[in-house]
């Protein structure tokens, strides 16, 4: 079992009308391991985290968790079938969904907002739920806000709070979505803090960011996409020091400034 | 002071009528909840349909809301309790009578549906995506994610609204009296006929309704706002 990747993307295509977002997207994240994901606004990134989890219906290629196709599955015959909704449903439980705009349930405490899916989806005993729900928050450093409503947090907060709630359902890989992009620079670093222990702790993560130097310290591979296709792929060290596509070159001179 | 003007500010003949009265003001209360569950149910139902993907679907919705928002309280219940029956009453080949209540309740249950079901719609789509897909990410069903994220943020949302609506409801339970629904105004009128004294139990019936209205419309508003003010930053 060791060499099945935790997620496997193979092929994604997105359109969006005529729009071609994602031109066939395909690599591997292993248990562990961060995949960094860089490229310009419109490049298609935070439409392949999307598609990952089929928040947004691919429209050809397969995300696999564990060998175990998400969109689609083998039927008795052998035949490939689309899953439903509730099967799609019981598949995505096993990632971990960090947004841009946090997106925590305004009328629940944070603690609220941790246990909502572990009941209702995991239907985890309520005991057990903040039991783990406050291990969650002592990990992003938020216990003592666990009876406060998202509204009275900081960005900061809020999003260490955003990602206690995905860490409470025990994913098998957690995936953040510009985690930092809607929050004041001050703020940036206690979130990175946060994703950066996760890293060390061994959590297999993919990672779309505009924090050069964040995917460059934390990666274990960073992807760079360009026009819904991958342009260039490697460890942090090759991509950042050594770019080989003028592209690449060309973006990483904007960070530079 | 001219002697009818004294006479309609003394409102001692209304006190001594209290008891029956009080009993029509029960109904009026019956009334109101009552048809307040069905406009909500109906209200959310309608709601929902406006928002389906489907289009013929969603015009179901829009001429549900277009027919019971721009009907008159007074046409709908007369409606209802008069021409219903007998439209019903042709199709399965029987007689067949509403009781008054039960006319009252369907009309002002499905006059307010039409307004409750487009508060509840501006609530649920001043939702913002992002809540909705946060639920999907961690694989709550739309039913869920409907109960559990949606409803209790649409409630709080639409709740000023909401409020407003449940006093023009309260007070349309007034009309159910034309058909002969014993409330508050029916037994007043009754009482009148006995009497012969209009200004002082009409005087009265008005300071009821205005401070029933005033005291429940404020208390509950201070106490909603305090719950709403909470999730709103």
């Amino acid at each position: 079992m060791g060499d099945v990747p935790r997620i496997r993307i193979a092929d994604l295509h997105k359109n969006f009308g005529p729009l071609e977002v994602l031109r066939g997207v395909s690599f591997d994240v292993h248990r562990g391991n961060v995949v960094s994901v860089i490229g310009a606004s419109g490049s298609g990134k935070s439409t392949l985290l999307r598609c990952v989890n089929y928040l947004e219906q691919p429209n050809s290629g397969e995300v696999y968790i564990e060998g175990e196709p998400l969109g689609s599955r083998i039927d008795a015959r052998g035949q490939r079938r689309p899953r439903s909704l509730a099967e799609i449903n019981a598949m995505r439980r096993e990632l971990g969904v960090v947004f841009q705009q946090f997106n925590l349930w305004p009328h629940m405490t944070v603690l609220g907002n941790v246990i909502e899916a572990p009941i209702r989806v995991r239907k985890l005993p309520r005991k057990e739920a903040i039991a783990y729900g406050e291990e969650c928050l002592r990990r992003v450093k938020l216990i003592d806000k666990r009876s406060e409503y998202p509204a009275r947090l900081s960005g900061g907060q809020q999003q260490r709070a955003a990602i206690a709630r995905a860490l409470a359902m025990r994913p098998k890989a957690m995936l953040f979505d510009e985690a930092t992009s809607s929050l004041d620079p001050e703020l940036t670093e206690e979130v990175l803090g946060v994703m950066r222990e996760l890293a060390a702790d061994g959590t297999t993560m993919i990672v779309v960011t505009h924090e050069m130097s964040f995917a460059h310290e934390v990666s274990d591979r960073v992807i760079f996409l360009h026009h819904g296709m991958i342009e260039e792929e490697g460890p942090p060290a090759e991509i950042f020091g050594k770019p080989k596509s003028d592209r690449l070159r060309q973006f990483l001179s904007k960070y530079r400034k | 002071m001219s002697e009818a003007l004294k006479q309609s500010l003394d409102v001692s003949l209304f006190w001594e009528y209290r008891g029956v009265l009080l009993e029509g003001l029960t109904f009026n209360f019956f009334v109101f909840l009552c048809s307040a569950v069905v406009a909500l149910s109906v209200g959310l139902g309608a709601a929902l349909l406006r928002m389906n993907r489907l289009w013929p679907i969603r015009w179901i919705g829009t001429l549900h809301v277009e027919v019971f928002r721009n009907a008159p309280d007074y046409i709908m219940l007369v409606w209802v309790h008069f021409v219903l029956p007998l439209l019903i009453g042709i199709v399965i080949r029987r007689r067949v009578e509403f009781h008054p209540f039960l006319s009252a309740v369907l009309a002002l249950g499905l006059v307010y549906s039409g307004y409750f079901a487009e508060t509840f719609r501006a609530g649920i789509q001043a939702i913002p995506q992002g809540n909705l897909d946060a639920g999907r990410a961690f694989g709550m069903s739309e039913r869920l994610i409907l109960w559990r994220i949606a409803l209790p943020q649409v409630v709080r949302r639409m709740l000023p609204e909401a409020l407003n609506l449940f006093v023009s409801m309260f007070k349309a339970t007034t009309i159910v009296s034309l058909i002969a629904v014993p409330d508050l105004m029916y037994n007043v009128s009754m009482v009148i006929q006995q009497e012969m004294r209009p200004l002082p139990l009409y005087t009265g019936a008005a300071l009821t309704y205005f401070l029933i209205i005033l005291m429940l419309s404020s208390g509950v508003r201070v106490f909603s706002e305090r719950w709403r003010r909470k999730i709103l930053a």
